[in-house]
């Protein structure tokens, strides 16, 4: 088998050589550059724009503004176009960092340069950026498709009335952002009514969709090519309005254009994760079991959208609560569009798993029997059972793992010299999966290689080399002679890279398509030639070659077949929606705290998860450390700071906005489950990339609480919070 | 010629020298918040031909004395191996050698560097062969996306020859100036320390 094998990245090389070309590296002939010019104002109109400086600037081409950038039309929120208008269309301003010129020149710093030349004037009101001041004013937002934003299951009323013990905690989580190491990018290339694009997106599909829908041309007409990907995380999801008015300048300059956010930009051009308000009331019985639980999220939208992303499936789906009521609420504040952002269930997980320590405490009972003693046998939601899940067993073999027997549960009991040490586990979970399939073609040449072709992306999860690896196990094939390529719309069109659906839904695409891929090519072999007669149920595929399962020696080679048939085989699909998936963990943090200066260093994480059936434990692993140190700077360290009065965020950058470094980060120990889903349509592996970061934010706190006794619900937990 | 730059340099109506650009592109990288705007408002930047020393191989190049060796390796001289992240010096990923020292190209302009051996991502593999740092990152995983991943390589080879990295915690504070947000910080760590020789 290959998959499950730790392969190294087969784009590896590429990256650790330089020679992945990212969409700002794609050399262009003649290409222009763009910069473009912020909003000062968060809420108010443009009364007057002077750009005849910027114009006048050496090696300036054109000076664009709402005055005379092309009329476009705002594409669908369908396909990710979430923002409900395009800036530069109208003089209207609805929050800081909202582009209003875009300056074009034969260099970036001539570019640059003369983006600090335009100058705009503004009727600015004052605008409102505290969720606190506005939680009279939340409502709960028209369904979307994360679920519903108001569920009631059974009666709350009554299961507090048979707890014997009440929790309330409210918590608070601030604003984040993605912070992809790579700025978003855009080349935009026009040749008559066509238009490419070196764009750097999580999907294809979304900004193909959008951008033909702007200009009001044939979707074959847009071709995206995204073969690199800096990093997402959600934030290259969607599709934002930059990328939209580089291709109109693009067009009406008649030249190439080629645009890249500066990080700045970045903060308000790509969505974030929005400030969350949270209230539990928690009941339960000494025993343990949860009788009944309300869990509110008031979070941020702009004055513009609504769309909101509902992160409450842990408080639906975690645990087996017989009486529940979800609410997910928003409230419009001026900001910029808020978003997706890597596991967006981290948010109400936190809470929720917090809370659940808190019980522990309260009922004198290990935080992880108190896990068990709630633990979801099927899916809440609905009743049926799960396709599997090995929940149980991770949290046995990570509290072995962790050495959590050792734990003296009393706070501030556990020291190392003058350091508090603290000790604390969570559940992780993430939905995975239940989103529409992925188009593949799979081609077997006459060389007896196979081409595997699909429009998804390699955001840095391993699709490269995980899709190789199914491919080669689905077609008997060697590593080296499959190749994957993605990252051109040209391709069958393929789902968003996000939501942890890549694997469930690319994955089965390139199962099922190579499933008949095989089938034709067995069909051809046991025609004629050495296994000719043969029922197809007798032949195998492996290392290039067809032969008979009773007697291996018997057999064909892939190519000798396809010589033979004379020209390639080809099979385009796309398979059935995949299965929404549930991929959970345990994990297990350790803390040390410096009581005189309350620093919160991560010292330890231990973490096992199920995702099913691991394709290649290398790239899973690296995904698993990534998230828990995604759930280090979300508990510790990471928020976006805006400024009340004026509405701007203040530390739109990478020194003051604080994302974990190496010397942050401890040894993390991994492990997997690594038994295959039967509801898989992908060789029984799950999505999982989101689960890792849920589940280590609590697993901190709780460790920081455990450490201290202080129950910190407001994230980071800073310094000046443990003082 | 900007009048406040030939009060400050002593340039001549017949426009710059090499020498005279390279002093004014080091002032600039010291003033650049503060005097770009009402200094170079309207006026063509001072430019001229440099020679960038670059994995060996000479460049003549024609740059503006505000074009940073970041973007002339980019934009001039289709070297994107290395990437801009931030363009502050807060991410990394423009990290390169100059006279093998570690530096952030974002930081530093391309005429402040000349006569230097700029060593490139690009310029660390023989052919094919790679370094045994790239080995052990693509060995590791010690990468996802990738975009950090030049700075992180060409800071790992300076933090080993600095002599940094004679344990996993020596590594950590010494690459704890390349950001890597898929966080494969362990993987790093792991790669480093092996390609060090542990």
């Amino acid at each position: 088998m290959i998959v499950g094998r730790p392969m190294s990245r087969i784009d590896g090389f590429a990256k650790v050589t330089g020679r992945a070309r990212y969409a700002a590296d794609q050399q262009v002939r003649g290409v222009l550059h763009a910069y473009l010019v912020m909003s000062t104002v968060a809420r108010g109109r443009i009364t007057a724009v002077n750009t005849a400086g910027a114009e006048a600037a050496p090696g300036v081409i054109a000076v664009f503004t709402h005055l005379n950038m092309p009329r476009l039309t705002v594409p669908a929120p369908t396909h990710g176009f979430f923002k409900r208008y395009l800036p530069m269309q109208s003089p209207d301003v609805h929050h800081q960092g909202q582009p209003v010129a875009l300056v074009v020149a034969r260099t970036l710093e001539e570019a640059q340069h003369a983006a600090t030349l335009v100058e705009v004037a503004y009727d600015a009101r004052r605008p409102q950026s505290r969720l606190e001041e506005v939680m009279n004013e939340a409502f709960v937002p028209p369904p979307g498709s994360d679920g519903p934003n108001e569920l009631t299951r059974g009666d709350v009323a009554a299961g507090m009335a048979q707890a014997q013990v009440r929790l309330e905690a409210a918590f608070h989580t601030p604003i984040h952002h993605h912070n992809p190491i790579e700025p978003s990018a855009t080349q935009a290339i026009w040749d008559g009514d066509r238009l490419t694009v070196f764009e750097s997106t999580q999907s294809l599909m979304n900004t193909r969709h959008s951008l033909s829908q702007a200009f009001g041309i044939p979707l074959e007409n847009v071709r995206v090519l995204s073969p690199f990907l800096g990093g997402g995380f959600g934030a290259k999801g969607p599709v934002w309005p930059h990328t939209i008015l580089t291709a109109a300048v693009a067009r009406r300059l008649r030249r190439p254009v080629k645009l890249v956010l500066s990080r700045a930009h970045t903060y308000t051009s790509n969505g974030h994760r929005a400030e969350t308000v949270q209230s539990l009331r928690l009941g339960a019985r000494r025993d343990g079991r949860i009788t009944a639980l309300e869990h509110i999220v008031t979070q941020q939208v702009s004055r513009t959208e609504q769309t909101q992303f509902n992160s409450s499936e842990p408080t639906r789906m975690l645990y087996a609560i017989p009486n529940l009521r979800s609410v997910q609420r928003v409230a419009r504040l001026d900001l910029p569009a808020q978003s997706f952002m890597r596991s967006p269930e981290a948010v109400t997980a936190h809470a929720l798993e917090c809370t659940l320590d808190e019980l522990a405490y309260e009922l004198d009972l290990d935080p992880i029997e108190v896990r068990l003693r709630n633990h979801a046998d099927v899916n809440p939601e609905d009743g049926r059972p799960w396709g599997s899940k090995y929940l149980r067993e991770c949290y046995r073999i990570g509290a072995e793992r962790f050495g959590w027997s050792r734990r003296d549960p009393r706070p501030g009991s556990m020291r190392d010299g003058d350091m508090l040490v603290g000790w604390g586990m969570a559940t992780a979970a993430h939905t995975a999966g239940g989103r529409p399939g992925s188009g593949v073609t799979v081609t077997l040449g006459t060389d007896g290689k196979a081409t595997v072709r699909s429009a998804t992306q390699d955001i840095g999860t391993g699709t490269y080399t995980v899709m190789t690896q199914i491919a080669a196990d689905v077609l008997g094939l060697p590593v080296y002679d499959v190749s994957f390529q993605l990252g051109d719309s040209d391709f069958p069109e393929a789902y968003t890279s996000g939501a942890s659906a890549t694997v469930p839904t690319v994955g089965s695409g390139v199962n099922l398509a190579g499933t008949r891929a095989l089938e034709r090519l067995m069909a051809l072999a046991t025609a004629a030639g050495p296994l000719q007669g043969l029922p197809a149920a007798r032949v195998a595929a492996a290392d290039g070659y067809l032969f008979d399962r009773e007697q291996p020696r018997r057999r064909v080679s892939h190519r000798a077949v396809l010589r033979a048939h004379g020209r390639p085989i080809e099979v385009t699909l796309t398979p059935p929606a995949a299965p929404l998936g549930y991929s959970t963990g345990a994990t297990f943090a350790e803390v040390r705290i410096d009581p005189r200066t309350g620093r919160v260093h991560v010292s330890r994480i231990v973490g096992v998860f199920d995702p099913g059936r691991v394709l290649n434990r290398k790239t899973l692993r690296s995904q698993a450390i990534g998230g828990a140190i995604w759930a280090i700077g979300f508990t510790l360290s990471e928020h976006t700071l805006v400024d009340p009065a004026t509405a701007r965020i203040v530390n739109a950058n990478l020194s003051g906005y604080l994302v974990p470094v190496n010397a942050d980060v401890p040894h993390i120990d991994v492990s997997f489950i690594d038994k295959p889903d039967p509801a898989s349509a992908a060789l029984g592996a799950r999505g999982f990339g989101e689960t890792p970061m849920t589940g280590v934010t609590a697993a901190i706190a709780n460790a920081v609480f455990h450490a201290t006794g202080r129950r910190i619900r407001t994230l980071p937990i800073t310094q000046d919070r443990l003082l | 010629m900007p009048l406040l730059w030939v009060k400050l340099h002593g340039m001549t109506q017949d426009g710059p020298t090499r020498r005279d650009v390279l002093k004014a592109g080091a002032t600039a990288a010291a003033i650049t918040p503060v005097l770009t705007q009402p200094v170079l408002a309207g006026a063509a930047a001072p430019s001229g031909a440099i020679t960038l020393l670059v994995n060996g191989e000479r460049h003549q190049v024609e740059v503006e004395a505000r074009v940073t060796l970041l973007d002339a390796l980019r934009e001039r001289l289709a070297l994107t191996g290395t990437k801009k992240g931030c363009d502050r010096g807060e991410c990394g990923a423009c990290t390169v050698l100059a006279d093998g020292k570690r530096i952030k190209s974002c930081l530093t302009l391309a005429v402040m560097q000349e006569g230097r051996e700029i060593t490139t991502i690009e310029g660390l593999a023989e052919g094919d062969e790679l370094h045994p740092m790239q080995a052990a990152f693509l060995k590791h995983d010690a990468f996802q996306c990738g975009i950090c991943t030049p700075g992180q390589i060409m800071s790992a080879v300076a933090c080993v020859a600095e002599g940094h990295a004679g344990s996993d915690q020596e590594v950590r504070d010494w690459m704890s100036g390349n950001l890597c947000r898929c966080s494969c910080y362990p993987n790093i760590v792991d790669a480093i320390r092996e390609a060090a020789g542990r």
